[in-house]
Order: structure tokens, then sequence, then C-alpha cells
């Protein structure tokens, strides 16, 4: 509880910081300082889902120009996967069981969002930067929406903090947290000769489908010196690739598919195994 | 080792799901019960999603019914005539079941619907095993169980179309077979089950068929209301797992064989006792599920 209280007291915060300093075009702002620079490169492009997939490992690697000492500099790598619609339910107790209530759906959600750093995110970037750029969770522009009207009003009208959109969005995070699709990590980044540094990343097994982009932000004292981003896609490939889209696409022909290979598995077993 | 499975969309230890399938194949080969509802359960409590469990296990049942139904055929033990009649039943029935599942997956309750339909059929079944083991344990030495009557079924006569099946050697209508086969078609496509738990006791003590064609019928309407309702949970739900089919059949296959030689040579009251016992412990593991209150207080899902 207290952590949905804090997080909650931080959302509306930045929000009102977000809101008078996006209005004034911050974001375009922020990078100002030309002299230095960062580049950014991935050890692959596109990650395959096959049939041994159990979670991925990405090394990114990266350089900075223009600065003499890398040593205070500050990194933060964002990886976000494909926008995600969610559906969050909270379970009621009926009658001795607990089934799940209303579905609140969750919109334009990064279906994954890990963030790898030098430091604390809070220590490396002020406030504004952080909303402006999306840099945390808690920074994220999700819409929280229900089902039927009655919910929606609801969502709409509760004050500020204790809002059921607060609560629903906190409840999320929470939940994408437990299932490893938000992480954040700090201290994962590993300077190599001065001005040349990597960053792994760890996908879990459940990571989606689809386009992600990786951003890389340079920092000192609090200052954004720079940025870059690359893409990269998450497929799946082979065999798992063939099964799902035959599943999805002609479903009937897969159905059968897999009736018939239940008979054939089964007759095999009754002559394999007839006295 | 691990397999990423392409519709559950989740990466399982084949190994574990293999000796899981020959598990209960041991089981079912030993008792000469389908085991669809152990599987199912056992698949829940691994973390395969519900709805993805019921929909693969159709597939595996049809694999598992085979063999006996081959050996059924040759015996010519089969009443093709009452079978028709009950697979009639059962693909109206699984129908009606799948469009039950497929709108209450959409509102998110799917889950507990396997959960309590599971609840209701696992004590009912498991107190009856129990009850009958029990009797037949305490039963006197050499004192032989009462031999089964076949009462009249004047009432099913009486309803409209009664005919002739010559083999199960009854006059009635066939509206009860029908019926019959509709509700295990319902049980098919919500529970992943074949029904032949209910099947088998409802041919006996309701339509009154001869114990001889029972098993052989009841098998003959499992596979193609178990096909059917693979087919069509494929269709409406895209939840049936063909790489989780194949690692739980060949499991279940070989279990079953296994099952059925070593069956034979052990105590058939002690064994059914025992197995009275487990479904009432997977009965009990799924109520608690139920009324203990949730790790979270909230269920998160990805919209399709």
């Amino acid at each position: 509880m207290n952590r949905f209280l804090r997080r909650g007291v931080l959302t509306a915060f930045v929000t009102v910081i977000w809101a008078l300093t996006a209005a004034s075009g911050y974001a375009e702002d922020l990078i100002e300082d030309a002299a230095s620079a960062i580049a950014i490169a991935l050890t692959d492009e596109e990650i395959a889902i096959d049939t041994g997939f159990t979670g991925a490992r990405l090394t990114l690697f990266g350089a900075v120009t223009g600065v003499e000492d890398p040593e205070a500099l500050d990194i933060i790598s964002i990886i976000r996967g494909p926008s995600t619609t969610f559906r969050l339910r909270q379970f009621e107790q009926r009658n001795l069981i607990w089934i799940p209530g209303e579905a609140r759906t969750i919109d334009h959600a990064p279906g994954l969002f890990i963030t790898s750093a030098t430091r604390a995110i809070g220590d490396i970037a002020p406030l504004p930067d952080q909303a402006a750029l999306n840099l945390t969770p808690d920074h994220l522009e999700i819409t929280v929406d229900a089902d039927t009207a009655e919910a929606q009003a609801d969502i709409l009208h509760g004050d500020a903090e204790t809002s059921p959109t607060n609560l629903y969005r906190n409840a999320f995070l929470t939940e994408v947290e437990e299932l490893g699709l938000y992480q954040s990590f700090v201290g994962d980044v590993s300077f190599k000769k001065g001005a040349l540094f990597t960053i792994n990343i760890e996908l879990p097994a459940t990571t989606p489908v689809g386009q992600y982009e990786v951003a890389v932000f340079l920092y000192r004292d609090g200052i954004n010196l720079g940025m870059d981003t690359a893409k990269i896609s998450v497929n799946k490939v082979g065999l798992e690739r063939r099964i799902f889209e035959l599943a999805h696409e002609r479903p009937i022909t897969y159905g059968l598919l897999c009736v018939a290979m239940s008979l054939f598995a089964g007759w095999i077993a009754s002559v394999a195994f007839r006295k | 080792m691990q397999i990423y499975l392409p519709i559950a969309e989740m990466p399982v230890d084949p190994l574990v799901i293999m000796f899981m399938g020959g598990a209960v194949g041991f089981l079912s080969g030993m008792f000469g019960v389908g085991g669809g509802f152990l599987m199912t359960p056992l698949l829940i409590f691994y973390g395969i999603p519900p709805a993805v469990a019921v929909g693969t296990e159709a597939a595996q049942i049809v694999a598992s019914s085979v063999s006996g139904a081959l050996a059924h055929l040759k015996r010519k033990t089969v009443d093709f005539q009452m079978g028709g009649f009950l697979v009639a039943g059962g693909a109206a029935g699984s129908l009606v079941g799948i469009m039950i599942f497929r709108h209450l997956r959409e509102i998110g309750q799917v889950e507990i619907l396997i959960s309590l339909s599971y609840v209701v059929f696992l004590s009912v079944i498991g107190s009856l095993m129990l009850a009958e083991s029990a009797r037949s344990i305490l039963r006197a030495p050499g004192e032989k169980p009462k031999r089964r009557k076949r009462r009249s079924v004047a009432w099913m006569a009486a309803l409209p179309g009664a005919m002739r099946f010559r083999r199960s050697q009854l006059y009635i209508s066939p509206i009860p077979p029908i019926a019959l086969g509709f509700m295990v078609g319902v049980l098919a496509a919500i529970m992943g089950v074949g029904g032949g738990f209910i099947m088998v006791p409802a041919m006996l003590y309701i339509l009154n068929m001869p114990t001889n064609v029972v098993v052989g019928t009841s098998l003959f309407q499992i596979i193609f209301v178990t096909a059917i309702t693979t087919v069509l949970h494929a269709a409406a739900n895209q939840t049936v797992d063909i790489l989780l089919a194949l690692l739980l059949l060949t499991g279940g296959v070989i279990g079953a064989q296994i099952g059925a030689r070593v069956g034979v040579r052990l105590k058939a009251e002690q064994l059914r006792a025992l197995l009275a016992l487990i479904v009432l412990a997977v009965c009990a593991r799924l109520v608690i599920g139920l009324v203990a209150p949730p790790d979270s207080p909230f269920m998160l899902e990805i919209a399709p």
C-alpha cells in the first residue's frame, strides 16, 4: 500500500512539472551540447524465438566522443517493446471464492520496458527529463479505460491521488514487474578503454513479439549530453513460427492436423505394443 | 532442457511434461479410465494457461483412446447405432460448450469455470470411488457382489421415435442417448475430458445397455467427440498446442501400456482406493486455489 501511495504522489508531482515543461518544447531543447555525442550498436538486429527459446541476452555496444572524463559520465539505456493492450482485473471475493472482477484496459503500454543505468535513474536525470523522455515506468504515458460506462465514470471522476486510474496504473506496474516484463538494472553498464562501453540486457522468456526501440542517453552532472537509438525486432522463427501462423491463419486446418497427429500416434502405439 | 511451446507461448521442461503424461497414462492404463480429468488440472498446476490445457488435452485424449477403440472394433463390441446418436448429441454439446468457453474467456472468467467444474466432478467421482472400493475391501472374502439386473426401460420406449437397438438389445427412443451425448459433449469442451467417467455409468444404469458393449461404444463416442472438440477449440479459441499434445501423448501412450501390464497383477480394490485418494487430493488443491486469497490482488493478461 505504501509503495502505491508513494508512486501516486510522485506521479502526480511529475505530471505537473511535465505539463509545465512539455508545453514549452522542453524535450527538444534538452540535447543542446553538440560537442559530445554517443553512438550505439547492437550485437543482433533480430532476436529469434525458436523451439529452444528461454529468453535472450542482448549486448549493446556504445562509444562516447568529445568527452575527456568518461568516468564522470552516466548512461541510461532503455529497451522498449511494442505497444501492447493489457487487461487488468481485480480479484473479488464472492461466496467464498475469489473471482476476477471487471476488466480495465491498459492501452499504449510498452510490452516490455527494461532499463539499465550506471546509477539509479533518479540520481542521473532531473525529474523533468525523466518525464519528458519517459525514462522510468512511472513516467510512461499509459491510459486506463473501463469496458462499462459506469466504471469509466468512476475512473474519470475519482480524486487525483486515490483515483481508480492511479490504483490500476500502479497495480499494472507492479504486475508487469512481477512478470519480468518491466525491469530496471543499475550498474550493468561497463566502460572499457575509456570511452567505449557495453550493456548486457537479459530479455525474459515471455518477451513479446514485435519491433523494439533501444535508446541510450548520456548524462553528466544531471545534464543530458546526447542520445542515440537503435531498433531490434523479436520474431518467432522456424517451427514456432509455422505452427503459430497456421494455428491463427488457418485454424480449422490446424485443428484437423492436430487430430490426424493424435490418431496416428495412437495407432502407432497400438501397433508397437501389440503382443 | 527447455522447449518453447508455440501456442502456450512459454518454455517448458519436456521431460517433466512427458513424465506427467506417463504418470497419468500409467493410471489410465491400470484402471481403464481416460485420465483427462487428472491431466488437465496437472497441466494447470504446472503453469500452462487453463484454456490451452483444456484445448490440448482434447487432442491427447483422441490419441489415448485409439488403441482401446481398435481393440473393441476387432472384438465387435461397439454398438454403432447407439454410438451414432451419442456422437450426434456430443457434437452439438461440444459446440455449445465451446461457445460458453469462448464467451467466458472474453470476460475473463473461464479459469474459474474450469476450476469449479473440476471441483464438482472430482469431488463426486472421488467420493463415489472411495466408497465403492471401501465397500469391496470390507466385503467378506468369498462373498460375491450382487449381479446387476437389467430393469425395463419403459419410460425411454415411451418417448417419441422409439426404435430397436439390436446390438444393445434395447427398444428405446434415441432422445436419451442424444441427451447423454450432449451433456458429455459440453463437459468435453469445457473441461478437456473424454467423459468416460460419466458415460460408462450412465450407459449401464440409465440406458441399461449390456456390459459387453458399454466400454467399446463409449470409446467410439469419445474419439469422435474429442476430435470434434479439438477442431472447434483450434478454430474458436486457438488454444490447441500441438507440441504440448505431442509431448503428453508420447509419455501417455508409453505409461498406459506399462499401466495395463502392471494393473493385471495388482489388487484392484486397493488400487481403486488409491486412485480415489489421488482424485480427491487434486480436487482439494483446486479448492484451495479458489478459496485462498490470490498471491496478487490483480490479474493481468495481454489482450488478444
